[in-house]
């Protein structure tokens, strides 16, 4: 064998042995590098720049080593601690010690609500009448108003309805068996999508199977990280629970509030332009067409021009307002006079509420709503709505289309409750009413000074402890006052139940999921099948079972 | 996805059929009584480590190739696009100060690669979809950008609905009772169940429903996906632990968000890697304060909808019971097509419903229903009656599905035309084994445990999906392709959903075209490992063999790798 080449540079004093040693490797290395296709080039650039520079070929193979290790090294997260390392015993110990609280405790104090529940035995007389047991059957009442029903519009139990959607059972069968993507979506569904963008005016819809989930849905379809939302301090539990998982920046305005608002807006775009963001966020405005919890309407000329003024888009939540708001039910944009495409960006909307179907839908443009056929969970994830359900609520539209007596018929009933209501001065030492005349669903609840007076708590203290409440993650939340006024509210509601034969129900809410301010307070619902006699004296019994019972 | 038209599907009439024949084709008569096989109950036997087929290297390499052609074509195709078309990927650029809807990285797989083959989904149909299904027929404009249809259907055999056991009918005794609840209790349920939207026939189902899964109480919702969504944040909080299966579905996950629960995933059906989660999860409790957790529920489903695999429950029940931990087993698939009674994973391990704490299923799959339930003892279910959105804020279920389900969980347990529910069982559980052994046999990939009714064959490069989907379509058979992300990246795969409604000789007739368009493909890559061979030689029968021998052979657990 001849000589092997030199490669540390004899200038150098390295032992001898190492010279030779390293001398002998990186010819064998060199050998076995010709042999592979392709490392010719690498060989060459190696030697390039050894040549240049002995070390710098040293530093990379050091990087190169580095680089390795680092790569299968496992990531330990920053200011994470090594663990301890525990014996054995120790693990046995600490595996035996751990006691789990138990999945789920029934608080007793609470029970008094399933008691309550009003179960319906169907086949009633009428629309508006129904034959209800509470408490396991034990108490039983026949021929009750029903005035908790949210199914405003009646329209879809009309014989001719009922027949259409047992001929579309006899046809479709009942479920639909898969999601849209894969063959669950029928010619019906798109019909009624066709025909919900048309009836409400924009391009396209988007049908869901349920309506609570929709929310929670699509704005998580579109927000991300460092995405801003603004939104109504008082909405409902289904955008609450879509705002946190947005994962966006959320911030709150004082309910209906539009100067706040706009301050708001303000602050933030004076925040924006200081950050110099890489690209510009998505930013929507959060709000409901009729609220949930209050019944009241938000001034939409003023957010659309508060959204255009600072670039936002707008989402409503229109569960309660399609069907009821507007000349023809066309929701808050037709009762504004204004479009719904080129004021609304995203409407929710329900059709199990004054459509009297099941099922949600979601309204907007088209690049909207084809990414939301991709990107929203419980469009993609979940089968695709009975075909009865839509072909009922495909029906339901088209009557409301040459037809909107009901809906004239609802909204004068609504207007006749709410001043059966608000004209009563015997009534305001001890309620107020907080929905719009419009509303279809009277919202009442004790005034603040009744509230103070009898339980010693105020709005603000329930949202305090509350607060506290989920500061602490409490796995119970209960609030002794609030307790006492649901259960005086439940005593109104049977009052009006067992010696008037009229049902209301409260505003059921659970202070777990509520991360807003809620009060306690009960709803009065009006359908287009009652008569105003039937509606007035629902209100005199109503109104006298406030009076006993708030004057106990 | 620019220029979407507004092009509406057009609608179709009840299709004109003697009743016979409409009843014929929702549920293919039984054609021999060979064609059956009683499940048999474990009786609380562990499942072995699952053997997973890999497919030859090249196969990789070829569809990580296929990935990237696809990926630089859609690059090219984009510069391009947004230099000379600015018009037509208006929807990615900035417009009046609001950001595009979605940015131009998020959509690119969905702009570039699903919308290539987009014409596999979302097809059309009308009808029900039992054991055929109507398409819509359509034409693709534009490389799928929008659809015109001419006004005709094509009736193709229907292995893609959730259909296990055949109840998508619209003759017999669940319509029947579906059709007669709408003239009791109307067509929609009137408010949330706290509210005024309860019936005595949501009681009466609910506690159907509790009977059928062995549980004291349960409670029913009228959508599944929300089910789980919504369930987590009433028993959960950010003090609590969810260790969950790595390829649990979207709602759960979505679910678990909501209730800002620590959530740890662990490999799918590992079980050593779960029990070494949990223990290393008690011992060092939350991160930062090292409190212990308050609960730890372990998530898993029954039944894997994209691997055809089942949970390990009765290894499951040991740690969960060894470690104090609570069991969450989402049935969705496997309520009502699994075990011998389709009483769902309990029933087919052989194991008391009482050890899993929470059981959740929907009735969008073997009930021809819609909606989802939780069953669960009754202290739990009271409370949650209480605690949960849902029935609180939400909306009740519609009387129709409500009946349909009771109907055919009466059918199921063989309370209501007693025999029915059993042949149906009995022909879910030949058709899946058969298709299985079948497909194996023929020298396919196939994943997943004998008895499931969800078939996963692999493909593997994804330009295979659209191949497979569109010559299947031509033989008249409707089949589900799925990819990334519903799978790892290179393992996309078509998912046959047997039913009860096919006949052997459907699957028969699937076979043979299966066949045919699998070696047109280069499909048939096994190496017979995970089953399929006798000699330990890559499996590559005649179809006329397999057909021959394949449905005695399959009642026989030694075909199969259990
Ligand atoms: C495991 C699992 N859970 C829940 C669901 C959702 O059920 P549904 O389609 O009834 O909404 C599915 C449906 O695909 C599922 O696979």
């Amino acid at each position: 064998m001849r000589q092997p080449p030199e490669v540390l540079p004899s200038s150098i004093p390295v032992p001898e042995a190492v010279l030779r040693s390293s001398s002998y490797v990186w010819y064998y290395c060199q050998r076995a590098a010709h042999a592979i296709p392709g490392m010719r080039y690498v060989v060459s650039y190696v030697r390039k720049s050894h040549q240049d520079d002995p070390y710098r070929t040293l530093f990379e193979l050091f990087l190169i080593i580095y680089g390795i290790i680092y790569f299968f090294r496992k990531p330990r997260k920053q200011g994470e601690q090594a663990a301890p390392k525990l014996s054995e015993r120790e693990v046995e110990a600490l595996l035996d010690e751990w006691e789990p609280e138990p999945i789920a405790q029934q608080n007793i104090k609470l029970e008094w609500r399933a008691k309550s529940t009003p179960v319906l035995m169907g086949n009633s007389s009428a629309p508006t009448r129904v034959n209800l047991t509470r408490d396991e059957g034990r108490e039983s009442y026949s021929d009750v108003l029903n005035c908790a029903s949210t199914s405003f519009l009646q329209i879809s139990s009309d014989p001719e309805f009922v027949k259409a959607a047992k001929d579309t059972i006899h046809q479709y069968g009942v479920g639909a068996c898969g999601p849209a993507g894969f063959y669950g979506n029928q010619d019906v569904h798109s019909e009624l999508e066709y025909n919900l963008a048309r009836f409400f005016g924009t391009e396209r819809a988007v049908l869901y199977g349920q309506d609570f989930c929709i929310a929670a849905s699509v704005i998580p379809a579109f927000t991300k990280r460092g995405d801003v939302i603004v939104a109504d301090d008082r909405v409902n539990v289904a955008l609450q629970n879509a705002l946190q998982l947005s994962r966006s920046t959320v911030y709150y305005y004082n309910h209906n509030d539009m100067e706040a608002l706009e301050e708001l807006l303000e602050q933030l775009q004076e925040r924006e332009l200081n950050e110099k963001l890489p690209s510009l966020p998505r930013k929507f405005i959060v709000t409901e067409g009729l609220f949930q919890n209050l019944g009241d309407i938000p001034d939409l000329p003023r957010l659309v021009e508060l959204k255009r003024k600072y670039k936002y888009r707008l989402l409503v939540d229109e569960t309660f307002s399609l069907g009821v708001l507007g000349a023809n039910g066309r929701g808050i944009a037709e009762y504004y006079n204004m479009k719904r495409d080129a004021s609304v960006d995203i409407t929710i909307g329900s059709l199990a509420v004054a459509l009297g179907s099941s099922g949600g839908f979601v309204l907007g443009d088209n690049v909207m709503s084809m990414h939301q056929r991709i990107g929203s969970h419980a469009y993609t994830f979940s089968a695709a709505l009975p075909a009865f359900a839509v072909t009922t609520a495909s029906r339901v539209l088209d009557h409301l289309e040459h037809d909107n007596s009901a809906v004239q018929k609802l909204r004068s009933l609504s207007q006749l409750m709410h001043q059966l209501f608000i004209d009563d001065s015997e009534l305001s030492p001890y309620i107020e009413v907080t929905s719009s005349k419009e509303s279809s669903i009277l919202h009442f609840r004790l005034t603040d000074e009744y509230r103070s007076r009898v339980f010693h708590t105020t709005e603000e203290s329930l949202f305090q402890e509350l607060s506290a409440m989920h500061a602490k993650n409490l796995s119970e939340k209960y609030i002794e006052g609030c307790e006492r006024e649901e259960k005086l509210l439940q005593r109104i509601v049977d009052m009006a139940l067992k010696e008037h034969k009229v049902l209301l129900t409260r505003n059921t809410f659970v202070l777990k999921h509520e991360t807003l301010p809620v009060t306690p307070s009960l709803k009065l619902c009006c359908s287009a099948k009652m008569t105003e006699d039937e509606l007035r004296s629902a209100c005199e019994s109503v109104k006298s079972a406030v009076l006993a019972c708030t004057s106990e | 996805m620019s220029s979407i038209s507004n092009t509406k599907v057009p609608l179709f009439g009840p299709a004109k059929q003697s009743v016979e024949h409409k009843k014929n084709n929702e549920f293919g008569p039984l054609t021999s009584d060979e064609y059956l096989y009683q499940v048999h109950s474990r009786n609380g036997e562990p499942l072995r480590d699952p053997v997973l087929d890999a497919p030859p290297y090249y196969v990789v390499v070829i569809t990580y190739l296929n990935y990237l052609i696809l990926i630089i074509l859609g690059h090219i195709h984009d510069y391009l696009g947004m230099t000379f078309q600015k018009e037509k990927h208006r929807e990615l650029l900035e417009k009046d100060g609001l950001a595009p809807w979605f940015s131009k990285f998020e959509s690119f797989y969905v702009r570039r690669l699903k919308l290539r083959i987009d014409d596999c989904f979302s097809r059309p149909t009308t009808g029900v979809p039992g054991r055929f299904i109507t398409c819509i027929d359509r034409i693709s404009h534009d490389l799928n950008s929008y659809y015109t249809h001419p006004g005709t259907t094509t009736m193709c055999l229907n292995l893609s609905s959730y259909n296990y056991l055949g109840f998508a009918q619209s003759e017999g005794k669940c319509t029947d009772n579906a059709i007669a609840s709408v003239d009791k209790y109307g067509l929609t349920a009137g408010g949330p169940r706290a509210q005024a939207g309860t019936s005595d026939l949501h009681l009466e189902t609910e506690k159907l429903v509790a009977r059928f899964v062995g549980k004291e109480d349960a409670m029913v919702f009228s959508m599944g996906y929300s089910t789980n969504a919504n369930f987590f944040n009433s028993i959960l909080d950010s003090k609590c632990l969810v260790i969950s299966d790595e390829l649990n579905h979207t709602s759960i996950r979505t679910g678990v968000r909501l209730s800002g629960t620590a959530v740890k995933a662990f490999k799918h059906n590992d079980m050593e890697a779960l029990e070494k989660l949990i223990k290393e999860q008690i011992v060092q409790g939350q991160p930062k304060t090292h409190r212990p957790w308050k609960k730890i529920l372990i998530c898993v489903e029954g039944l894997f909808s994209m691997e055809g695999t089942m949970c390990n429950l009765p290894k499951l029940i040991e740690l969960k019971n060894k470690y104090k931990c609570y069991l969450f087993v989402d049935e969705a698939h496997s309520i009502g097509a699994i075990g011998p009674q389709g009483r769902g994973v309990c029933d087919y391990f052989g194991i008391n419903p009482s050890e899993v704490d929470i059981m959740m299923g929907t009735f969008t799959k073997s009930f021809g229903a819609a909606g989802g339930y939780i069953a669960a003892d009754k202290k739990v279910i009271d409370k949650l009656r209480c605690d949960l959105t849902i029935p609180n804020y939400g909306e009740s279920v519609p009387a129709p599905i409500l009946a349909q389900t009771s109907a055919s969980l009466r059918i199921i347990t063989g309370e209501l035309n007693p025999g029915e529910g059993l042949e149906r069982l009995q022909r879910i559980a030949f058709n899946s084994r058969y298709l299985r052994l079948a497909l194996q046999r023929l020298g396919f990939i196939v994943y997943g445990i004998a008895d499931s009714p969800v078939v996963p064959m692999l493909l593997y490069a994804p330009s295979k999906m659209p191949a497979f989907s569109r010559m299947m379509l031509q033989r008249k058979i409707a089949v589900v392709v799925v990819a990334y992300p519903a799978t790892p990246l290179i393992e996309s795969r078509v998912r046959f959903c047997v039913s009860a409604a096919l006949t052997k000789e459907d699957i028969d007739y699937l076979l043979r075209h299966v066949n045919e368009v699998g070696e047109k493909l280069f499909l048939k890559v096994s190496t017979g490992k995970a089953g399929g061979s006798l000699d330990g030689k890559p499996p590559r029968w005649d179809i006329e063999e397999v057909i021959r021998r394949t449905p005695s052979d399959c009642k026989d657990d030694k075909y199969f790798l259990i």
